[in-house]
């Protein structure tokens, strides 16, 4: 396959074209750099809801790498109190995925939502846990769909908090938690959340981290609870050549970590985390099509749909996860 | 205190440094595989300069001044407008990409 020149061709393509939006992006950014770290710092001002720790180590698996090509990752700071590459990643998202998740870039976090209204509309979560929020686009529509709970959302990377956060204030929303720690060892007690999620994380985690951020959901959890997590649907569900197709992030878009995590079985994942078997299980959540001023509704030809594995903490578990 | 930025929507900023990782190659000669990367960007910057031309040429026939402000403000008047807009972009994907197109590419054997 990769001598074939229809291949090839497809492959410059779309390597070029994440390189240009990545160009684009930070020239975007890069001249507005100042005024869009002053205005995130008005935003923040004073804000008990934004707390970063400069002590956290941050993981070496998102340190090291420039996810989607994006020179300096989650973590790279051009000067103190940089918000630049975060609002690369929010402006550049709308336009890699087409607009495909609409306006605020939320589509998966409303289809969270949207599944969970629709699913289990007696559910009603109080005490959230976004686990690797990013700048916190799929955070907020959990907080529109439950604004009576109380919001945390943890991630590694202080540029992402620091703007996610300024972000939801500019948002009308000043009372989701951004808190800079590890989703493998947060600081929320045990058993203090009624649902834990990550939107399109796990992919971007490691072998080492993955089964930690799963125990961690686990723990989390009181006896009710959720843990859910929105993902790639695994290669196994494709034939080879859509599998092929799906793999070509993993190869030559700093996805490192793309492969492995589809060709998991999750559920299985979730069982060596603690969950019960018959707790655990596999969905899809389609985010609601968004209707234009007009009423017309926004379809763009094809909904985002992402799978999703879960799994409901049972009353009667005692044992700490298994290791 | 930093002036303000540039009214400008094309990117003048200096290329930025690349991501950090082994760059691939597609093809046997690295002179093709940048040659590529060249003509993709020409494309962006094309694309670029033809909407803004399209702009002015727009405010042009409606005013006999024009201010960069109101290219860097623009908003397409209507639907048919963002139609319009959308469809000379789509054709001039399609020129350009005539080699990559079964309809419009040339006779070769691949």
């Amino acid at each position: 396959m990769s001598s074939d020149p229809a291949w090839r061709s497809w492959s410059l393509v779309r390597r070029n074209t994440m390189e240009m939006r990545q160009q684009a992006g930070r020239s975007l950014v890069a001249r507005q750099a100042t005024a869009l770290r002053d205005r995130a710092q008005a935003l923040n001002e004073g804000a008990a809801t934004l707390q970063l720790d400069p002590s956290l180590p941050v993981p070496r698996y998102v340190s090291a790498v420039d996810t989607h090509l994006m020179r300096g990752g989650y973590t790279a700071e051009q000067l103190e109190g940089d918000v630049s590459n975060p609002a690369n990643y929010d402006a550049g998202f709308f336009a890699t995925v087409g607009g495909m998740a609409g306006p605020w870039n939320d589509a998966a976090g409303r289809a969270l939502a949207a599944w969970l209204q629709r699913e289990h509309p007696d559910f009603q979560p109080q005490r959230i846990a976004d686990l690797g929020c990013g700048l916190g686009h799929n955070t907020l529509p959990l907080r529109h769909a439950f604004p009576q709970a109380h919001i945390v959302a943890v991630d590694v990377a202080a540029p992402f908090l620091r703007y996610g956060h300024a972000r939801a204030r500019s948002l009308g929303i000043d009372d989701v938690e951004f808190r800079q720690q590890d989703a493998t060892a947060t600081s929320l007690p045990d058993a203090s959340c009624d649902l834990v999620f990550t939107t399109m994380v796990l992919h971007e985690t490691s072998a080492d981290a993955l089964p930690r951020i799963l125990a961690e959901c686990k723990r989390l959890l009181r006896p009710g609870g959720l843990a859910i997590h929105l993902e790639q649907p695994p290669y196994r569900r494709f034939p080879p050549f859509e599998q092929f197709m799906r793999d070509w992030d993993g190869r030559w878009n700093n996805e490192p970590f793309w492969t492995s995590l589809h060709e998991m079985d999750l559920t299985e994942r979730m069982a060596r985390a603690g969950f019960m078997p018959g707790e655990i299980f596999e969905t899809e959540c389609r985010a609601p099509a968004l209707v234009a001023a007009d009423g017309r509704a926004e379809d763009f030809g094809r909904s985002p749909v992402w799978y999703a594995v879960g799994a409901w903490q049972t009353a009667d578990e005692t044992a700490a996860a298994v290791g | 205190m930093d002036k303000p930025p540039p009214l400008r929507a094309d990117s003048d900023q200096p290329a930025p440094p690349a991501a950090r990782g082994r760059r691939p190659e597609f093809t046997d000669d690295p002179m093709l595989d940048r040659l590529y990367s060249v003509t993709l960007a020409l494309v962006a910057e094309l694309a670029v300069t033809r909407a803004r031309l399209d702009t002015v040429e727009r405010l042009l026939a409606r005013r006999s001044v024009v201010g960069a402000e109101e290219i860097e403000a623009y908003r397409p008047a209507d639907a048919e407008e963002v139609e319009a807009r959308s469809r000379l972009h789509s054709e001039y994907l399609e020129r350009v990409f005539r080699e990559f197109t079964p309809a419009t590419r040339g006779d070769t054997p691949r």
